[in-house]
């Protein structure tokens, strides 16, 4: 058996391609999204992973005016307010949204979280990043980024107080005792007096304690501190790499960074991104991936701008037909490790213009991409996978109504919801 | 050069039954077929892309024609099972805005006052967004449920008239301003307004009035499919968008004139009556993908022989198992079913009944097939030539992909020609089906 979830954000999706319906106009509403979580549920996913950005990117060509004009990482809004409304829409599935520990304070976001928690049911979980880019500081006052290290130390921190301000409400502090008055226990809700490095707070929090108890957690850091954050922290771990034998390593790695935080490694499921190609017959499917290596190979620019928005750096600079540039970077650093390696021996041109970003290849019909699945299963031995891909009604269906069948007539995914949180469908296998 | 605005409706095939169940993006299918989410999100996905309206075939029997056996409709869910429409488009009316929700109900099996008094209450609570399909049935087991036989074909058009005269007549029993709704005074109705019928037909009688007030479109729209004499003609007299299948662009346009010269006819200004061809249009990514999958699919169908005389059969109710297929269907083979497609079906028995069965495995007017911008062209190409009114996509096997790449793909292509609606600017159906 094996976790589904699907990776998405909270902006303009598909829309000025050949299967986008409205989606430049119908992005910013939760309707797009409410059908996504319905169709997702139906094919018994785990969870909608909402990742998010706080800033307008201007790393490519140094201003915005590229970005926006392909509508390319702006707009994007938060998701925070729409998680409570595809939950009224759905009865089962979690969704994840994404917060950043550098900029949030503390018991805002433990607030926030217990809120939804509430709202949902316990289909609630917090992504948690520490922010890359630049402009997300400046946009909260700060004149730079914290350096990369010092953000996971500050995360640490940072999930440590969430951790007791969740727990400042015993489960049995509401009593609702109608008879003598009596709504809350008051010995049973406790401040925590924390005072740390980075955060300080007097508790406790002034919501009940809610359905989780403590939401769910995610992370996606590829970074060694990333990592061992992740380990130590989280429910469910989003990883994007190349290949079957390094997704084998990164699910060794996390196990062995469990094992001595430790935790039981089966409490953490380590979901690997992709984006399967599907078609009617193999065929079909083969030359619609060789379509989409054509245009991606041509797509200079915005591969170009894919690597500055990793990285932080202006890749409208470099010298095209120049080995790919030696740079350090504060943001992305797994990101960045991994085009090195993957531009060894290459010009800038030929590194972008190559097919060298994805996961593994997962092109033919429901069927048989299902068993491909199964086989990286076996493989890798991780615990499931995250779908992203150009976020229009026709992908989506051909996942949740060709895929996710094909897969769950093989036993490989649920065909029901066992537990009624996000937390215990996640560790129900 | 373009052609003019036109209209599009979508027809479920299989009505409120078994959609894709078993095929490649069927998903839930084989076990949610009878929930209403697949129509909600196909209702609000066809809203989304500029349909009039959604119309839902019905039919009520088990067939049992071919073989006389139902093993094969049984096995295949082939119209078969099938829920009751009119209760689906009354939970999709709160699902939606501006779309049209057209029911089919067969006049034989009913009697006029429960129509009319059905339709007004799903007017009122779709505020004015209903479409009534007036059949008259076709098929020997749907009448046997009902513990009678099925009348002759022209007698059932005779009786469909009546039907539609006497239900109108209840439609109208309350005068428009019958409500006063005087809280301060105590006064709901004004029965001075509020009329019986004492109607007495050849076929049917109603003292009246209807016990529910005047529905916002008064009555519903009317819709008919018929392509017999009779059918025609009570087209013609009532209803405000007709269902037409003429095969090829030649007869389209032929059909078109002879029902807008049948209205004139009757009276009644021509453009007051859409009449809207069937097309399924096949879409891929490339011109050519969606080529190889109509071949495929074509193949499928044709190697099929069995699912070809089965629904062939269910259609005239006439068990085409008894038939060599090597030879022609004799003469005086009729169908007391749907007549006008069975004739034509059969033609002039000259060819096999493989041969026909082959030829007429395609239900398509039109070929429309490749990416939504060649399909939009080629839409945009047989309007100009027939000259109106509009399309009804069937999309059999029904599935979230196909309605997708319809309201997603093909809408937004269409909308840039400017040849459908970006928006509803009237809040009744009739009021949009009539508005260009």
């Amino acid at each position: 058996m094996m976790h589904l979830g699907w990776f998405l954000s909270f902006q303009v999706q598909s829309w000025n391609q050949m299967w986008s319906g409205n989606g430049g106009t119908e992005w910013n509403k939760p309707q797009l999204y409410v059908d996504v979580a319905r169709s997702l549920e139906r094919a018994g996913f785990d969870y909608m992973m909402f990742e998010d950005g706080s800033f307008v990117p201007d790393s490519y060509g140094s201003n915005h005016d590229w970005w926006l004009a392909a509508a390319r990482s702006v707009p994007k809004q938060d998701p925070l307010p729409l998680i409570p409304m595809l939950a009224e829409h759905t009865s089962n599935i979690g969704f994840f949204a994404t917060v950043t520990t550098s900029f949030h304070p503390p018991f805002m976001a433990a607030r926030t979280a217990a809120t939804i928690d509430h709202l949902t049911d316990g289909r609630f979980g917090l992504n948690l990043v520490t922010s890359h880019n630049v402009r997300t500081a400046q946009n909260f006052g700060h004149d730079t980024l914290f350096d990369h290290d010092e953000r996971y130390r500050m995360a640490d921190e940072w999930i440590d107080l969430c951790r007791k301000l969740w727990d400042t409400w015993d489960a049995d502090a509401v009593v609702l005792d109608e008879e003598r008055g009596v709504f809350a226990d008051g010995s049973k809700v406790r401040p925590i007096d924390f005072a740390g490095e980075f955060y300080s707070s007097r508790g406790p929090l002034n919501t009940t304690r809610s359905p989780q108890g403590r939401p769910a957690l995610c992370q996606a850091g590829g970074s060694k501190a990333g990592r061992a954050f992740g380990a130590k922290n989280v429910d469910t771990i989003i990883a994007q790499v190349n290949g079957v034998e390094d997704m084998k390593a990164y699910r060794e790695e996390v196990t062995d960074h469990m094992i001595a935080a430790g935790r039981d490694p089966k409490e953490c499921k380590v979901l690997f991104i992709i984006t399967p190609v599907l078609g009617e017959t193999d065929g079909e499917a083969q030359d619609r991936a060789e379509r989409g290596r054509k245009a991606m190979a041509g797509a200079v620019e915005q591969n170009l701008a894919s690597l500055s928005y990793a990285t932080g750096q202006d890749f409208a600079k470099y010298d095209l037909d120049a080995p790919f540039p030696d740079i350090e970077t504060n943001a992305t650093q797994s990101s960045l490790a991994l085009f090195k390696k993957l531009a060894a021996g290459k010009t800038l041109r030929e590194f972008v213009t190559s097919d060298t970003r994805k996961s593994v290849d997962l092109v033919g019909t429901p069927d048989t991409v299902a068993g491909q699945m199964d086989e990286i299963m076996q493989e890798a031995g991780g615990d499931g996978f995250l779908i992203s891909g150009s976020l229009h009604r026709r992908y989506v269906a051909e996942i949740a109504d060709g895929l996710g069948a094909a897969l769950r007539r093989r036993g490989l995914t649920r065909d029901g919801y066992s537990g009624s949180t996000l937390r215990e469908n996640l560790l129900e296998f | 050069m373009s052609a003019k605005m036109f209209h599009l409706g979508w027809f479920l095939g299989n009505g409120f039954g078994v959609q894709a169940w078993n095929s490649e993006w069927a998903g839930t299918g084989a076990t949610d077929w009878m929930m209403p989410d697949q129509y909600i999100d196909l209702a609000r996905s066809i809203e989304r892309g500029g349909f009039d309206f959604l119309m839902m075939e019905d039919s009520v029997q088990i067939p049992n024609a071919y073989q006389g056996s139902s093993e094969y409709y049984l096995r295949t869910a082939s119209a078969a099972p099938k829920q009751d429409p009119a209760v689906l488009a009354g939970i999709l009316s709160q699902f939606t805005e501006k779309l049209g929700i057209v029911a089919t109900l067969t006049t034989t099996f009913y009697h006029p006052f429960t129509v009319a008094r059905l339709m007004s209450t799903l007017d009122h609570v779709s505020k004015g967004r209903i479409g009534w399909n007036i059949v008259t049935g076709s098929s020997t087991y749907a009448a046997k449920n009902f513990g009678f036989d099925m009348p002759e074909h022209d007698l059932r058009y005779e009786m469909a008239d009546e039907f539609v005269e006497l239900a109108c007549k209840l439609w109208d029993s309350w005068e428009p301003d019958a409500v006063l709704a005087d809280v301060e005074k105590g006064v709901y109705a004004d029965h001075t307004k509020v009329h019986t019928l004492d109607f007495e037909g050849k076929f049917y009688s109603s003292r009246g009035p209807l016990n529910t007030t005047p529905s916002p479109q008064g009555r519903p729209v009317f819709l008919q499919a018929g392509g017999s004499d009779q059918g025609k003609d009570l087209a013609a007299k009532y209803v405000e968008a007709i269902i037409a299948n003429p095969p090829g662009v030649e007869k389209m346009k032929a059909y078109r004139e002879d029902i807008r010269r049948r209205a004139v006819e009757h009276g009644r200004d021509p453009d007051t009556i859409k009449v809207m061809y069937l097309v399924s249009p096949v879409f891929g990514e490339t011109d050519d993908e969606a080529e190889e999958k109509l071949a495929r699919r074509e193949r499928a169908k044709n190697s099929n022989i069995e699912g070809l005389l089965a629904g062939r059969s269910h259609l005239a109710s006439i068990d085409l198992s008894q038939f060599p297929l090597d030879e022609p269907l004799p003469d005086d083979l009729i169908s007391n079913g749907h007549r006008s497609s069975f004739a034509n079906f059969k033609g002039d028995g000259t060819q096999t009944l493989r041969e026909r069965i082959l030829a007429h495995s395609a239900t398509d007017a039109v070929h429309l097939c490749g990416t939504p911008a060649t399909v939009a062209a080629q839409m945009d190409e047989i309007m100009q030539e027939v000259g109106g009114d509009g399309f009804l996509i069937v999309g059999t096997p029904m599935h979230r992909r196909y309605v997708a790449e319809v309201t997603d793909g093909l809408s937004p292509a269409l909308r840039r020609r400017g040849l459908i609606r970006s928006n509803f600017s009237h809040q009744l159906l009739r009021d949009n089906l009539l508005a260009f």
